[in-house]
């Protein structure tokens, strides 16, 4: 899923290639492609690419500006966006904390409204909060699951060091540097303050929301919105999705890695449902009950979710072979 | 069940799906973006080399004892160099991109915006920097600037709106605890570990006198006359310690780097300027630049400089001092001083 542009090529030059050799007489194929935008290619060439990408920026950055909030409650302040025109917010989960609080939100112009906060997944540090009044309020739309790739310009908004109204929305440039593990990875530069604050595709969607840092200045992680988008249900009505209660549910015994399709078991648990149900090492998980698994973060959902004892369908891939196996979950090894 | 995980989930149709199934080899799974290409990598910095060789041309490193300091703009082709004056004290050279080394004087500098003009000995021909028109870059535009190697650049974007910034005096980095006449000054009551203060050698416990040779007597007069002075600038402190009466001379620092520095966000800000307040006028960007790169120029993508980089704030913001600023003082520390007689 999380190929870059040159991966996409290829994948589509191979894809033409077998699909060519397998219908050699039929096969027609013209490779027309568009002319390639600055902000798609590999790097920026030149002035006039990086002039476009610039423009690109400018042309939704006062818009997308008007949507980010500061999300204030007790002593800690985070940054939030609104998503949608009836005043859901996202923000980091470690900003919303418990549902059912209320919060301040505090617009660009310094405006302030209360908040509810509602659900989220410590798993992926995602949560949500409702604006309690009525109203339309500005918002950026969240860019559907999937559409954010390794390579992207994005951009990153939010209130870093805390709300300065002189200062306004403080933005910084990157580059999506990988995807996975319900994580994005970028080089746009965060620092506290900026938790729950959007990261932007270059039309203006959310992509991510910024969660934590380290040292190294490419090393700034965001929630991917494809968490909130999953759970979004879940997080509206105030659920919370905690390590804790996960650990209590189903366990299968797999310790896996995100590949582009699915989940590559990496180790097996001797004696776990998945050990004994045939399940090998090197098998790749592509669902779970017919749901597509994509990402760690769901697995551990779906599984932690079910109780020991229920009994689960597992499509693999092994090698070539498309396999289907069904097996009871069992418990948590203390 | 408490979870539910299919709400406004699409299935993954696709190519790459089929295509697993279709080839015999799995596909190399590359989800991590090469080093080159991130936004400071090697590939992306082509495209801006245009304002590469301005930026690299017209910039210099400035050196006491072989060890960088500051980085300056060169301003003239008779030599004249602006750079930051706090972290410039004691330059003795001016080395260029090529390698070139020039001694280098100090002919002012300016309190106000914290600039000291140098400059070069001995050349004569040399590439000034070309301002930019535009005073007010818009936000999202492009920047560029030389990294204190003065071998490649750093890029980043105006981050922020353009505003001046508040003045937020020097610090001892002490907690001032009882004071009186009955005492005969204030009593230091901690000093802060890493502060200036510990750095001169103040110890709790000792009783401050003097300041800048006034008596004090209280906290607030204490306070006052010490944070008359901007960080980075020397405060002369006498106090008594036990029967002995000792002088200090304390560089003052900044108080959010005194105060602050257990604090995550200045721990994850790396090294940053003793002095990021008090200017007249910045313009925000997030160029990743550490305290040595202070005093280079800020570019557009034409090569024109915007700025001087005054303060790096934190990971995410340095400020630059406005050209329209740049060139005034320029104008105002070449002119000979008038000699008062």
């Amino acid at each position: 899923m999380y190929g870059n542009n040159q991966l996409k090529s290829l994948r589509t030059k191979i894809f033409t290639a077998l699909v060519a050799f397998i219908f050699t007489p039929l096969a027609t194929f013209a490779d027309k492609e568009e002319e390639t935008k600055a902000w798609n290619k590999d790097v920026p060439e030149n002035k006039a690419d990086l002039l476009a990408i610039q423009a690109k920026l400018q042309s939704v950055l006062e818009k997308a500006k008007t949507a980010v909030v500061a999300v204030q409650s007790g002593g800690g302040a985070g940054s939030g966006v609104v998503v949608s025109k009836d005043g859901y917010v996202l923000t980091a989960g470690h900003v919303s904390g418990r549902p059912g609080r209320t919060v301040t939100v505090v617009f660009p112009d310094g405006r302030k409204v209360e908040a509810v906060t509602m659900g989220g997944s410590e798993i992926s540090d995602s949560g949500i909060c409702k604006i309690k009044e009525e109203g339309e309020w500005p918002f950026s739309p969240m860019a559907e699951k999937g559409k954010s790739q390794v390579g992207d310009w994005c951009f990153a908004l939010g209130h870093p060091g805390g709300f300065m109204e002189k200062r306004g929305i403080v933005t910084r440039i990157g580059r999506i540097i990988n995807k996975r593990d319900a994580t994005l990875r970028t080089d746009c530069r965060l620092l506290g303050g900026d938790s729950g604050g959007p990261l932007l595709n270059l039309e203006g969607e959310v992509i991510g929301i910024h969660s934590r840092i380290a040292m190294s200045d490419d090393a700034n992680f965001h929630a991917p919105v494809e968490s909130y988008l999953e759970h979004w249900d879940l997080f509206k009505e105030g659920k919370m999705i905690s390590r804790r209660d996960l650990q209590k549910g189903g366990f299968l015994g797999v310790g896996t890695e995100e590949t582009e399709n699915g989940l590559k078991i990496l180790q097996l648990v001797k004696g776990s449902s998945a050990a004994k149900s045939g399940i090998r090492k090197l098998d790749v998980i592509t669902a779970i009950d017919g749901e597509p698994i994509d990402s760690r973060e769901e697995l551990s959902i779906v599984v932690g979710s079910k109780e020991p004892g229920d009994e689960v369908v597992v499509d693999l891939v092994r090698g070539e072979q498309e396999l289907t196996i069904s097996l009871e979950l069992g418990e948590r090894p203390e | 069940m408490p979870f539910s995980t299919h709400c406004l989930r699409h299935r993954p149709t696709t190519i790459y799906l089929l295509c697993f199934f279709l080839s015999f080899a799995p596909l190399p799974a590359i989800d991590r973006l090469p080093d080159e290409q991130h936004r400071n990598g090697k590939d992306t910095l082509e495209a801006f080399e245009e304002s590469s060789k301005a930026g690299l041309g017209s910039t210099v490193r400035l050196v006491r004892n072989g060890r960088s300091l500051a980085m300056g703009t060169i301003v003239s082709k008779q030599g004249h160099v602006i750079t930051k004056a706090s972290v410039c004290i004691g330059a003795q050279e001016a080395i260029l991109a090529d390698g070139t080394k020039y001694k280098v004087r100090i002919r002012g500098r300016d309190k106000e915006t914290d600039l000291a003009l140098l400059k070069i000995k001995g050349a004569e021909d040399l590439t000034p920097i070309s301002w930019a028109d535009e005073e007010n870059p818009a936000e999202g535009s492009w920047l560029v600037a030389a990294d204190p190697t003065l071998k490649r650049l750093k890029v980043g974007v105006v981050g922020a709106k353009s505003r001046p910034i508040d003045r937020v005096g020097g610090v001892i980095g002490v907690i001032l605890g009882r004071d009186g006449e009955e005492l005969g000054g204030v009593m230091i009551e901690r000093v802060m570990p890493r502060s200036a203060g510990a750095a001169a050698g103040l110890e709790n416990g000792d009783v401050i006198t003097t300041v800048d040779r006034q008596k004090v007597t209280s906290r607030e007069k204490t306070i006052e006359l010490v944070g008359a002075n901007d960080p980075g600038e020397v405060v002369a402190i006498q106090v008594k310690r036990g029967e002995k009466t000792l002088s200090f001379r304390v560089t003052l620092g900044h108080r959010s780097v005194t105060f602050e520095q257990f604090d995550r966000n200045a721990r994850m800000s790396g090294r940053v300027s003793k002095r990021k307040d008090n200017f007249p006028m910045i313009i925000q960007h997030d160029v990743s630049l550490p305290p040595t790169a202070m005093g280079g120029a800020v570019l557009n993508l034409n090569g024109k400089a915007l700025g001087v980089n005054v303060a790096r704030v934190d990971r995410v913001t340095t400020y630059a001092l406005p050209a329209k600023y740049v060139r005034e003082i320029f104008e105002k520390l070449r002119r000979p001083k008038p000699k008062s007689e």
